[in-house]
This record gives C-alpha cells, structure tokens and sequence, in this order.
C-alpha cells in the first residue's frame, strides 16, 4: 500500500491511501503487467524498458530460472529446459496434449499424474502450474519495483473459452507466485472495458481476439457502464502459431526431398515462417527463403493456404451472433485483439464478414492488460464502484450425466454468473443408498463427447422405494467461471452433502480419488488414439528411411546400417502392442541414429543443387538405376 | 435476509403480470446488480463475498425467469400454487395435441439438405404467430384468475418454445452452423 500525496484546489495537503493492483495478460506468446499511473492505466516496462515479456521460462541446473528475452533467446539451445506456449498446456491432461498439440520438445514424466502434463527439467519436474506461477511471479516483481510496494491484488485474464480446469490451474499458479486475485477476467471482457472507457461506446461491441495459441469471439451489450457479455465462442487451439504451421507445411512441399520429412528442421522453419508471416502485415508479397531454396509469396496465396483456419474464426462469428439471437447488421463496432488480428487476410475477412471496418486504435498486443489493469483499479478500491459493471457469462454448458450416457444441461452456456442451479434427481432402484453423479462441461449430447470435470458418491440416503428419493443437486458457479457443485437428499429431512470443487490441488483425498477414476475413463480412450498416432508416426520414419536407402544406400556406412535395423526392427516390434510412449520413444531413437545418414543426404542434396542441377531429376536417374 | 423472502416481481419492484416492460426489469436488474456484484466486494471479507455471490446469484436467476416469456408463465403459475410439472391429457385436450403432431409432422417431413430452408421460414412464422397468440391467451386467462385454462396455454406455449427451437436447430444443421 502505497501513500499518495494529493494537493486538493484550496491548498491543503491531504493524504490518500492508493492500493497497488496491478493487471496481467498472462499470454501464450507474451505477457504484461498494467497499472494506474496518474489516471490512466499503462504497462510497466522491465529495467531495459521493454514492456512485452515473452511467456518463456528456461530451468538451470542450481541457478533461479530464467523468465522472459533471456529464456527465449536459449529455447533453441536448450529445448528441453525452456518452456514456451505453457498456456496451451495448463488445465490439460499428458494425454490431451499429445493428441491436441503437435511436436513438443520435452521430457514428459510419465510417473507424475497424467493429469498435469509434467516436464522433466534440470532444475525438476515442472508443470504447467509451476511454469506459470514463474512468469507471473516475474511480472509481480516488475511492478513492484515500478510501483515501489507491495501488491495487494491482481486481476488475470484468461480467453472466454477456458474450462474449469484451466481457470482453476490460472488461479493456482497466482496463489503459487503468492498473489492475491481480484478476479479471473474474460480477456474480451478486458478488451471492451478498455475501449469502453476511453470512447465511451454505446451499442453490441464484437471483440474479435486471435492470440498466439487461442481464438475468442465475444458479444458485448455495453450501456450506461454497464458491460453485459450476450454470447462468447472460440477454440482454444486455435492461434497465430497454426498459420505458421500451415506455412511451413507448403515450404516444405518445396523443399528437396530429403528434407521435406525431416523433423529436426522444424524449429528453423517455423522461425522463417513466423517472420514471412509478419512481413505480410506490412507488404503484400515477401520473398521466403529456407536453405537453398526461395519463394514468393503473397496475401492471396497466404488466405489461400490458410483458408480453412480463417473460415473456422468466421463460422465461430455467425454461432455467436446467432447464440445473441441478433444479426451483423445490430453490430456497431469490432474489436481487433490478439497480436494476429494484424494479419491483413484477418482483418479483410473479418470486416467482409460484418460489412465495417473493425476498430485498432488501441495496440492489439496491450488492450487486454489494459482493461485488466482498469478492472483491477475498480476492484482495490481506488475508484468509486458506480463507474461501470461487468457482467459476465460462463462460456460453456454444465451438466450432469443421466441414463443412457446422455448429458442433462444444468447451466447452459451464456447464462450470466454468478449463478447457482438446482436440479432433483431421484433413486431408480427399491432399497439404493448411494447415488453417484457425473458432472461434465461442453456442449455435446453425449458424455462421451464432453470434458469430464469430476465424479462424486452421494451415500448415506436413506432406504426408500424407488423413485421416492429426492436429491437435490446445485451448481454454483461463481464470478471467476469456476464451479462448485453440491447435493442433498431431501425427502426425509435427513441431509447428506458434498461439496466437490474439479480442483486440480485439492488434496481431500476421497474427492482426489473421484476425479481420478473420472480421468481414468477418459485415458483409455486417449491411449487408443495416442497409440494410434504414435504407429503412423514411426509407420511414416520407416517408409522414409526405405525410400531414402534405395535413393541414396551408398551413403550409410555398414556400421550404421546394422544399428539403423537393428532399431527399426524394435520399432517394428514395439509397434503392434506396445505403449504410445514407448513407439513414441523408439521413434526418436530411431530418429537420431538414421540423423548422420539424412545429415548425409542434405549435404549431397545441398550440393547438387547449388551445382544447378535438378534433385527431382536426380532422384528420378537413382531410382531406375 | 429480506431479498430471499421475496418473489421475483417483488425482488425487481415490478407488478406481477406476465406483461413486464423490459426497460424497466433491465433498469432494476441492472441497479441491484450494481449494488451486489461480486466485484463490489473483491477487497472484502470471505462473508461478504459468499453473500455477494448467493445474492448476485439470485439476481441472475430472477432475471432470467422474469425476461423470458415462457418461464415467466410458469413462475406466474406457480406463484398461484399451480403445479405445472403435473401434466395429463385431459389438461391439453385432444385438439391442441393433434395440432401439435401435424406441425411436428411438417417439420420432420422436410429434406435434410438447405433447400427446406424457406420451407423452415414459413414453418418458423407460422410458430410465432401461433406463440404471440397462446401468450395472449395466457395472459387473459391469468388475469382472470382461470388457472386451470392459464396451464393449458403454458402448455401450448412450452410445445411451441420447444418446436422452435427444433426449427433453429434444424436451419443450424442446414446451414453447417
């Protein structure tokens, strides 16, 4: 707490108490942390004076970890120790992140709990919660020696679209960085609030949010102060990073074949992809060169090849128009969010779509954590309350699992929080003492189909005929998005109640063992697909290799032949029945002892091709040798 | 505490009818919402935020009852002491559940691809009328007080809700929503 000297008109000095709140973007790419500076709210650069902190943080071996420029500048050199894009890990299981997310250079601890995707380091095990509460631990300390205090509070936004476990894991790492938070805020709802207070805006406000690693749409109603959320929608692996993706992707079909497959040149790609990628923010053509090769590539040819991504973040527009019960035509102004919205083929799509040119006159990068830092300045108590209100909603449906492995939508998605629900269910068998209830989060029919958050027992009813019974189950869900669920039996006056938070640090043991049978359930099907994807992926190095002994076998000394099958043939072996982590493991093994031989190739390839002549008519006069 | 003793209509000030005038509820709501919210009492002790919450809660939950017509019918209802979970057919009446076959009917005949699209419209049009008509019916028969023919038009209206939105889904799957 900070004292602030204030010179009132008349000359007196009076003295008011300012509390420090700061907030914080906490970003799959970069982070900020905002405060109030004299009446309006900026981000705080670090000692150098730079404001974005990259969301990087790399483990050293004896030595406090290093967070931001400096960790990102290493993840090259040191993969496996430096953690980038953790956002698209927290709230997900080790499971969920093999399936979603492509190629991810850690070590994954296969010992700790499948629920949080651990990553073995120099400095230990770090999980997704850990890696976060580090970054926001950097930026606390920033503002603290900007603001010269200690923080009371924080506001953190999160995207619209985060599930329980995502807000919850958001909220612990704070708690682990020992920061107090105000509130969990909607990063749309950030965004609204910043252009809301500056110009005053009346009307339906589309915030339009691509980010590094996720997409949000939000439908806000903002009147006389008050921010009322109508709809929101989005995806949660869907960001900037995939239009990289699919870049590299056609920079590879360009490329001499030996390299086309060749894994290990992934981060390079990327990296030349990432740079056509903003060179078409200013130009509307760049030249892309990888190696020896160079193409052109322009805007049209760019939306071309990613015109699946941009009609994914248009088809999530109509839903949340439609989820509003309005049209394009009641939308008054767009907000662009979320440093990809820089992207021309976003903005002409986007603006196509509405029929009007969206709103950028607030950095892109900065409107998020400037809104968080207006919020966080209501919310200490430094401005008087009846400046505006925030009126948020859940952003997907709660239910709970009846007959048949159907889904009974408890809380519909959009319904304004806080809020608490109650349904009553009944026992279907004469005698039943124990009632177990399913609770799930996502929009699908089917249990299967949805996130399952936890499991819990209801015992001690007492023994009535069937259908007799009353249980009365509630959902609360407070103004963070995160839910508590409830029940009770009521028939007799006897009450029996539990209270189940799908909190990942819950330690009470009974509900820890609830949710892990609820996570078991879901693993096996994971697996199956896991396994499913580890086969084709050393299905594919096994085929390549082949290929490339017939082109070029002259090249692969005997010694290395022999190690080169002796591992294929354990792939092979592995490959039927075998773990996804194990396939997963003689992969890479395979991977690196095949790596002098593609090494090998490249440099011939390499060769030829600076010679001038042809690898496609090269290839071809090898093949029919 | 006072505000939980309350119904709905007392809770927002407004009179118990089943016609409310939006603006109004919306300036109520808003109002109390600035008064309760959470946000109010985010530096404030763990019993002020919990009774933030369960209040800011209610609010939410009497907002959303009074704004919408078809479960405001049925709060209405049940404010008389109406049971309205307890449905038989002699409440409906065989006309009212014939006529709701045949428009089901209409609806399930339709080809699954986007040519049935303005065939949806004119289905959908048809649904609202007949909405705007049975809330009609509901209203007068409540303020005469023959709750017996109020249920019978809540009835009317939960179908036709229930259609509607089958309708919307049904546009949604054609458009590839």
């Amino acid at each position: 707490m900070a004292l602030l000297k204030i010179a009132e008109p008349g000359g007196k000095l009076v003295q008011t108490i300012h509390h420090l709140a700061v907030g914080i973007d906490l970003g799959t790419t970069n982070s900020l942390v905002t405060a109030s500076c004299g009446g309006s709210v900026e981000t705080l650069p670090d000692d150098n004076g730079q404001h974005l902190l990259p969301s990087v943080v790399q483990y050293r071996d004896s030595q406090p970890p290093l967070v931001g420029q400096k960790a990102k500048a290493a993840a090259i050199a040191d993969p496996k120790n430096t953690i980038v894009s953790v956002k698209r890990l927290l709230g997900k299981s080790l499971a969920d992140v093999k399936n979603s997310l492509q190629y991810l250079p850690y070590d994954f601890d296969p010992a700790r709990d499948p629920r949080a995707p651990a990553m073995l380091t120099v400095a230990g095990t770090k999980d997704p919660i850990q890696v976060s509460a580090d970054i926001l631990a950097t930026l606390a300390r920033r503002a603290e020696h900007c603001l010269k205090g200690k923080l009371e509070g924080v506001v953190i936004t999160v995207p619209a679209y985060f599930n329980d476990a995502q807000r919850q894991q958001t909220k612990e790492a704070a708690g682990l960085a020992g920061l107090k938070v105000l509130r969990l805020l909607n990063e749309p709802t950030a965004a609204a609030v910043a252009y809301g207070l500056d110009s005053k805006e009346q009307g339906n406000v589309i915030i339009f949010d691509l980010g590094g690693g996720t997409f949000d749409v939000s439908l806000l109603s903002l009147q006389k102060g008050v921010f009322q959320v109508l709809a929101t929608g989005g995806d949660t692996n869907l960001g900037g990073d995939d239009f990289d993706r699919m870049l590299v992707a056609w920079i590879r079909t360009q490329l001499p074949p030996a390299q086309q497959a060749d894994l290990s040149l992934q981060g390079a790609l990327l990296g030349v992809a990432n740079d056509a990628k903003h060179a078409l923010s200013n130009a509307e053509s760049v030249t892309v060169q990888f190696g020896a090769w160079s193409g052109v590539l322009d805007n049209t040819q760019f939306a071309t090849l990613c015109a699946d991504l941009i009609a994914n973040t248009i088809k999530t527009c109509r839903r949340v128009l439609r989820d509003a019960k309005l049209s394009k035509t009641d939308i008054d102004q767009i907000v662009l969010v979320g440093g990809s919205t820089r992207m021309p083929v976003i903005r002409q799509a986007v603006a196509e779509f509405f029929g009007k040119e969206p709103l950028t006159s607030i950095d892109p990068d900065k409107v998020v954590a400037i809104g968080a830092g207006i919020q966080a300045d209501v919310l200490v108590g430094n401005k008087s309350p009846d400046n505006y209100l925030l009126l948020d909603v859940n952003p997907l449906s709660l239910g709970i699992e009846t007959m048949g492995e159907l889904v009974e939508k408890i809380i519909p998605r959009n319904t304004t929080i806080p809020v608490a629900r109650a349904q009553e269910f009944t026992t279907f068998k004469d005698g039943q003492t124990v009632m177990s209830l399913h609770v799930v989060q996502g929009e699908r029919e089917l249990v299967s189909d949805c996130r399952s958050l936890a499991r819990f027992e209801l015992r001690g009813i007492p023994p009535m005929v069937a259908g007799a019974a009353k249980i009365r189950v509630t959902f609360q869900v407070d103004a963070d998005g995160l839910l508590s669920v409830s029940a009770e039996e009521l028939s007799t006056g006897m009450t029996a109640e539990i209270q189940v938070k799908p909190s990942f640090g819950l330690n009470s043991g009974s509900i820890e063992q609830m949710l892990k049978s609820s996570q078991e359930h879901a693993k096996t099907d994971m697996e199956a697909r896991a396994i499913r994807e580890a086969q084709l992926e050393a299905t594919q190095l096994i085929e390549a290799l082949a290929n490339a002994r017939v082109q070029d076998g002259d090249l692969l000394t005997e010694a290395d032949a022999k190690s080169v099958d002796a591992a294929i043939g354990a792939l092979r072996e592995a490959m039927p029945a075998g773990s996804s982590n194990r396939i997963h493991h003689l992969t890479e093994e395979l991977n690196r002892i095949s790596g002098d031989f593609a090494g090998r190739r490249m440099d011939l390839h390499i060769g030829k091709a600076l010679r001038g002549s042809s690898i496609e008519s090269n290839a071809e006069g090898n093949s029919t040798k | 505490m006072q505000l939980f003793k309350q119904n709905y209509f007392e809770l927002f000030d407004i009179p118990a009818s089943f016609h409310v005038d939006q603006e109004l509820l919306i300036g109520r709501y808003r109002d109390l919402q600035s008064q309760w919210h959470p946000d109010r009492f985010a530096s404030g002790s763990e019993q002020q935020k919990l009774q933030a919450v369960q209040v800011s809660s209610l609010l939410n939950q009497a907002f959303d009852t009074l704004r919408t017509p078809l479960v405001r019918a049925g709060y209405l209802l049940t404010l008389k002491q109406c049971d309205i979970e307890r449905v038989s057919q002699q409440d409906l009446g065989m006309e009212l559940l014939m006529e709701q076959m045949q428009l089901r009917e209409t609806l399930e005949d339709l080809p699954v691809d986007d040519s049935a699209l303005a065939a949806l419209d004119a289905l959908k049009e048809r649904v609202n009328s007949k909405l705007q008509v049975s809330e009609q019916a509901f209203a007068k028969h409540l303020g005469a007080d023959a709750i017996l023919d109020a249920k019978k038009s809540y009835h009317e209206l939960q179908f036709l809700v229930k259609l509607l939105r089958e309708i919307e889904i049904g546009e949604e799957q054609r458009l590839d929503y």
